[in-house]
């Protein structure tokens, strides 16, 4: 009995997606030809297997021809990508990446002030190691301001408009 | 820029501005700033420049709505964002000669192989639409029956032919970006019944870009 209906379903289905490429077939041919023939053709099924054919021939030159249209076509998908993620509004992974890259950063610039430090005791005297000590943890703490800007323009990007769109996206976080 | 590709950008120009029907030769050829025997030289009358057009159209249009049939436009599911940008880059391909759409049915009374290019058109669009559908049904994206899936293509392509008439119908003179962007939402809310959640943030980040664009004074009216 279910296998019975489904078939029958199954059966309507490929119908329809039968006109669907008979569709498709008649962008191959001028339509008024086509209903020309259908006049003349007194076994429509026919005309119908024969415009099925005629779509799924026009699918495979499609294929062929769009070959090097596909390379402009993924050119502009690209560029409409990246001006929306100019637009689109901050995410949590996209904060939690930016803190990923404050961090390391951050390890860099302590990593970079340790080995100037180290080489300037080798090399000079004590007052100048402290300068130069003094100097990276300023340099430090900058890139550390910096980045705690950069986080905090990421948001903005998202809230910059006006404060109508500001309400909407801290409703949408909520 | 030869002349004869001046004439056409000029005129494709004016007929998306002012209207084709209120646009004659001697506006053309004002606007180029040459004599209308010159611009008679190049094209025998506005016929032959609007059938020059719509095939640039044509042409374009049909490698564009080619890509997602030939193969998906996104490989795999994490790629399947493709697949919305895609419509922003049909719509912007129409937005550029959104002249033929304004006037449609009045320019298909009037050419005949205009007429039959948009049938044309019609169908590669919506069998794109539903190639497209189908890809996201496959990688699960969607959850529908097929039956519905070609409604869902058809209304698709509904949409998107009449959307700019449509759009100028409720807010005269709206920023090209606005009409692009809200017409891209349609068509995700068109989808978005058949979404699963993971999916359906994007049609909410669709949504807070456009609540933004229309808080947006710059985007104003033209």
């Amino acid at each position: 009995m279910v296998d019975e209906k489904s078939k029958v379903t199954d059966k309507a289905s490929e119908i329809a997606k039968n006109i669907w490429l008979a569709g498709v077939g008649a962008y191959g041919k001028a339509v008024e030809e086509a209903q020309g023939r259908l006049e003349k053709a007194m076994e429509p099924p026919k005309l119908f297997r024969d415009l099925v054919k005629a779509g799924a021939a026009l699918e495979e030159d499609a294929r062929e021809s769009t070959l090097a249209a596909r390379h402009t076509v993924e050119e502009r998908i690209n560029r409409v990508r990246e001006n929306f993620h100019n637009q689109r509004p901050a995410r949590i992974e996209d904060l939690m990446a930016l803190h990923k890259k404050v961090d390391q950063l951050t390890r860099k610039v302590d990593q970079l002030s340790k080995a100037l430090a180290e080489q300037g005791v080798s090399k000079t005297s004590r007052s100048k190691t402290y300068k130069t000590a003094k100097k990276s943890a300023v340099i430090a703490a900058t890139v550390r301001r910096r980045a705690g800007k950069k986080q905090a323009k990421a948001v903005g990007t998202a809230n910059k408009k006006t404060s109508g769109s500001k309400s909407a996206t801290n409703k949408r976080k909520a | 820029m030869k002349t004869r590709d001046r004439i056409l950008h000029t005129s494709l120009a004016l007929f998306n501005e002012e209207g084709e029907p209120n646009t004659t030769t001697i506006d053309i050829a004002n606007e180029l700033n040459i004599s209308p025997g010159n611009l008679y030289y190049h094209f025998k009358g506005k016929d032959q420049i609007i059938t020059e057009l719509f095939q640039q159209y044509e042409h374009a249009m049909s490698h564009t709505l080619s890509a997602p049939i030939e193969r998906p436009l996104s490989p795999d599911r994490a790629s399947v964002e493709d697949n919305w940008y895609y419509l922003y880059v049909v719509m912007e391909e129409m937005y550029q000669y959104r002249f033929l759409y304004h006037n449609l049915d009045n320019l298909l009374q009037r050419y005949r192989d205009i007429k039959r290019g948009f049938k044309r058109l019609i169908q590669l669009k919506r069998t794109a639409l539903y190639a497209i559908c189908q890809t996201l049904l496959q990688q699960k994206v969607i959850d529908a029956k097929d039956q519905q899936l070609l409604g869902l293509a058809d209304n698709m392509t509904l949409n998107l032919t009449f959307w700019f008439s449509y759009d100028t119908l409720l807010h005269d003179n709206r920023s090209p970006q606005v009409t692009i962007h809200q017409g891209v939402l349609q068509l995700l809310a068109m989808v978005a019944p058949y979404l699963g959640e993971d999916e359906l943030s994007f049609y909410h980040d669709c949504e807070t870009i456009y609540i933004n664009m229309l808080a947006d004074t710059s985007l104003g009216p033209r």
